[in-house]
């Protein structure tokens, strides 16, 4: 079969192998997360010209190196304002962006806030493990109260940032949870978040097995529970709020009947006009598809005359 | 023998000054375009403190029928709407200047009794007449405009045209009322029967100008070169560049993006760069200091990424609405580690529109960004200009295949069939890829990479990839402007600069030379890679040689130190916020051929004879 006749090619996870070390630790969360992003794009039947993927830098942003697709490595905290550049000049393209915890709510929090509050048209999925693994296990903003790392010897002081519920305040149409031990859940979420039109986030749990010895795969199987088994509707943004603040106060030491972790969608909205819906100047398409000579600027020098 | 004085030419230097917030810079303007629209040379300058209410603005236009390039220092009419006005300002007019006021609320009983007889008073009740005419305060303004008008015997229809084209996008009995204050202020002014020497006339045929800051000569150019996203984050003297963009940009198709901080606008850019449109963004060296971090993404990522540095005073939020030329090394030295850049350093507002299209078709030449480094005092001063020759402008977007598919273009390719985007090349350039296109799988990437693009630590690899980018700057040799020359071949001082400096120097220039001193001129309008062999060659063959620069610790002199291993006789430096006057030059040039006084005085108030800005029409007062 080919696109010639009228017919789209079949495409596999398979597609998207590249054939180098990956160079994660073994038992890292990561692995599970590739294997479903690979799984959604396959289930999409996205090609590899019909998207994009920005990366973070992080452990979750060597990824860019462990998937064949068109990618870009960005900055640390800086995947989102590179992605809103791709999609500004480039309206076609399904865009991605992989982020860490560190990454994307710490140094590149700025940045989230404001990507959200635009529904810029992009699926943002969090590599949530609660630390900094890349550069060796200091505490990140997502990391429990109290959690001891090199970098807060005596534990951490500050509560860790909600980032459902900071999405959720901005205006997010799409917020969703994963947990990386359950790659059909999330394969499942990511399909949700990439098919989304607007600002769509996947926060994944994905256990760091090397530095975050506290909330490791264990710790968060024997707490998650998903929502579409829970009866739960996610129409509602109060209530998606609620559920969002419900586990920021769990501390490591809690049992785990005490500190039960939602995952599924919190809340989704559809038909709110993105960011690209509003601006007119996309609507011709791609922008190297245009303007391949020069631009007459003879009406615009007339007001200066 | 010549004097030591500055032979002005036929012109008439025009002051405003008054309260901020009181729309100065704006009815200065309307001024300019009424003479620029009668074929008029004008040149404007605005001095005002970072205050939106509360301070002391100042603008100063000089008008004449022949070539100007710069702002002078003597004042022959000055507009004074407010006590201070008189007290700060009324010194600076020459003998038998005229002193525009409100009687009702200006009095000149302050002034020394010989500065007041020195000068003519033209007493316009500005208020009042906006009241007769039904106008707002804010026309206060248009009523003095109209004044200056009257006292210098020019037709008041340049004015009300100037003041329709203002006004056209409000209601036309906006523009209509504005016209009847102006021409009152113009009636009062001739009945106030001052004998200024200074006539102003239209010129026969004029020859259509621009009347343009370089602020719009830049975006002017961008929008030439075909620019299809602009992204910045507001910041003096940059932001009316976004201004311009998101009404002139935004119409003829080009994405404008006032972002969260410049930290975003430059990420966007290098992403906006990636998708293949024709980006840029720009700040003041306050905002560019965001901007490093990605500047050096553009640099790994072989980003074609055009970025504007617009400088102003000192560091920190320094002085945010003065000049100076101060960021030329850290603009070259900006972002960890080393990569090819290009610094190119418009001097005029031609050159602005000339090297903001250039600069787009070098970033895609050399898949590196590109940096016009300008600054204050020519972003921000107004000056008519022959219209830009748009005909010249070509778009050159370098190895981009922005189509098909990418496994079919063998210059892109490895062995194995696969694109290679940071492929090993003669020139350093690799085949572009744009994400959309088919085959086009790749990594561009922010850390050190194969040439696939995946990260890469290899020394052999590091290496290669290094001298990869760094070829770039061999191929940048032979496509970035030359300096510009401008005098004899032969001449008794020989100046190097760059910027914007070049405009009080050229007028200094041909002043020096009525004066009998020969000057030349070297523009240096690449600064990055810089231009050794030129500068050598130039130096090598002055008499006496002359570096004017406006920061304290010389940085092209020292470049020139550095790379042609020469050293200059003289430098002339200014750090204080102002441009240099070409009166400091000429006194200068004066002092180094034993001429004059060592430091330049500032010029005593000139005794005016009378002089005729334009042709004379034959005709009487011409409403
Ligand atoms: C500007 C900047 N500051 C610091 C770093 C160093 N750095 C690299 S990754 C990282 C944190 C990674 O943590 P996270 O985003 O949670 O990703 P993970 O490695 O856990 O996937 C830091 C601080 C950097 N690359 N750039
Ligand atoms: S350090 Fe942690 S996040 Fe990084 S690969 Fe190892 S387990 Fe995964």
């Amino acid at each position: 079969m080919s696109e010639r006749d009228g017919t789209r090619p079949t495409i596999t996870p398979n597609d998207f192998d590249i054939f180098r070390p990956l160079n994660w630790c073994p038992g890292c969360g990561n692995y599970q997360m590739l294997s479903a992003m690979k799984a959604a794009l396959a289930d999409l039947g996205l090609a590899q010209h019909e998207f994009a993927i920005v990366f973070g830098i992080g452990q979750h942003g060597n990824g860019a190196d462990f998937i064949k697709v068109q990618a870009f490595h960005a900055l640390h905290g800086r995947a989102l304002p590179t992605a809103t550049g791709l999609a500004l000049v480039n309206p076609d393209l399904r865009i991605i962006v992989q982020s860490g915890d560190g990454d994307g709510y710490g140094l590149g929090m700025g940045h989230f806030v404001h990507s959200v509050r635009r529904n810029i048209d992009i699926a943002y999925i969090g590599h949530n493990n609660q630390i900094y693994g890349l550069t060796t296990g200091q505490a990140s903003p997502t990391s429990n109260q109290g959690m001891k790392t090199p970098s807060t010897p005596s534990g951490v002081l500050e509560e860790p940032v909600n980032p459902l519920g900071v999405a959720l305040a901005e205006g997010a149409t799409f917020v969703a949870r994963a947990f990386a031990g359950d790659v059909g859940h999330m394969t499942w979420l990511f399909k949700e978040a990439i098919s989304h039109r607007g600002f769509a986030l996947v926060d994944v749990f994905q256990p760091c097995v090397t530095f975050n010895k506290i909330n490791t795969f264990k710790w968060y199987r024997e707490r998650v529970y998903k929502l579409e088994e829970a009866d739960y509707e996610p129409d509602d943004r109060t209530r998606a709020f609620e559920l969002a603040e419900s586990i920021v106060h769990i501390h490591n030491e809690d049992p785990p009947e005490a500190s039960r972790i939602p995952t599924g969608i919190f809340y989704r909205q559809e038909g709110v006009p993105t960011y690209q819906d509003g601006v007119p100047q996309l609507a011709d398409g791609p922008l190297w598809k245009r303007a391949r000579e020069p631009r007459d600027v003879t009406g615009v020098l007339r007001a200066f005359a | 023998m010549a004097t030591t004085a500055p032979p002005y030419g036929r012109e008439v230097r025009i002051k405003v000054a008054g309260p901020a917030g009181a729309g100065i810079k704006a009815s200065g303007e309307t001024l300019a375009r009424s003479f620029a629209k009668a074929g008029l040379n004008v040149f404007d300058l605005t001095e005002y403190p970072s205050l939106i209410k509360g301070g002391h603005n100042v603008y100063v236009l000089r008008v004449s029928a022949d070539p100007i390039t710069s702002h002078v220092d003597p004042v022959d009419v000055l507009v004074a709407l407010d006590q201070l006005t008189v007290e700060l300002n009324a010194s600076e007019l020459v003998d038998g200047g005229a002193l525009v006021y409100d009687p009702d609320d200006v009095t000149l009983d302050t002034l020394d009794a010989r500065l007041r007889e020195r000068i003519c008073p033209v007493p316009v009740r500005l208020t009042q007449i906006v009241k007769d005419a039904g106008g707002k305060p804010i026309m206060r303004n248009v009523a003095a405009l109209g004044a200056v008008i009257g006292h210098l015997d020019f037709p008041l229809r340049f004015l009300s045209e100037s003041l329709h084209t203002q006004f056209a996008r409000k209601a036309p009995e906006i523009a209509e009322q504005n016209v009847a204050v102006a021409a009152a202020g113009h009636d009062a002014a001739r009945e106030a029967g001052c004998a200024f020497p200074g006539r102003v006339e239209p010129l026969p045929d004029a020859p259509e100008k621009l009347l343009v800051d370089g602020n719009e000569s830049v975006g002017l150019g961008a929008l030439a070169a075909g620019i299809g996203f602009y992204a910045a984050y507001p910041m003096t003297p940059a932001s009316p560049l976004l201004h311009f963009m998101a009404r002139y940009g935004a119409d003829a198709g080009v994405v404008v993006k006032h972002t969260e901080d410049e930290i975003a606008a430059m990420n966007m850019v290098v992403g906006a760069a990636f998708g293949g449109g024709r980006t840029m963004c720009a700040s003041a060296g306050g905002g560019f200091a965001l901007m490093v971090e990605a500047f050096g993404l553009a640099g790994v990522s072989e980003s074609a990424v055009v970025v504007g540095v617009f400088s102003r005073t000192a560091p920190g939020t320094g002085l945010p609405t003065w000049t100076e030329q101060a960021d030329l090394r850290y603009v070259m030295h900006a972002a960890p580690g080393e990569f090819p850049r290009v610094i190119l350093s418009p001097g005029d507002m031609t050159d602005c529109f000339e090297l903001a299209w250039k600069a787009f078709n070098l970033a895609d030449r050399l898949q590196t960004p590109v940096v016009l480094l300008s600054e204050q005092y020519l972003q921000e001063s107004h000056a008519s200009v022959e219209p830009f020759d748009v005909a010249a402008v070509t778009i050159d977007r370098g190895k981009l295949i922005p189509e098909g598919d990418v496994s079919r273009h063998d210059g892109a390719l490895g062995c194995e069939g696969r694109y290679l985007r940071y492929k090993l090349t003669e020139d350093g350039v690799s085949w572009r890829a744009l994400p959309g296109v088919r085959g086009a799988s790749q990594v561009v990437n922010s850390y050190e990479h194969d040439e696939y693009g995946h990260a890469e630590e290899g020394a052999q690899m590091r290496a290669l990839q290094e001298e990869k980018r760094m070829k770039k700057l061999d191929l940048a040799r032979t496509l970035v402007p030359p300096p510009a020359y401008f005098g004899p071949e032969e001449a008794d001082v020989s100046v190097v600069l760059f910027g914007a400096t070049k405009l009080p120097v050229l007028e200094a220039r041909d002043w020096l030379e009525a004066s009998g001193v020969a000057v030349n001129v070297m523009q240096v309008v690449t600064l990055w890679p810089f231009p050794t062999d030129e500068v050598r060659a130039f130096l090598g063959a002055a008499r006496r040689s002359l570096v004017v620069e406006g920061n304290y610790s010389g940085q092209l002199e020292g470049l020139i130190r550095q790379h042609a291993l020469l050293e200059v006789d003289e430098h002339l430096r200014r750090y204080d916020g102002r441009p240099f006057s070409p009166e400091q030059v000429f006194g200068k040039v004066l002092a180094m051929v034993g001429r004059g006084p060592e430091e330049a005085a500032a010029p005593a108030p000139e005794e005016r004879t009378a002089v005729q800005v334009g042709e004379p029409s034959g005709k009487g007062a011409d409403r």
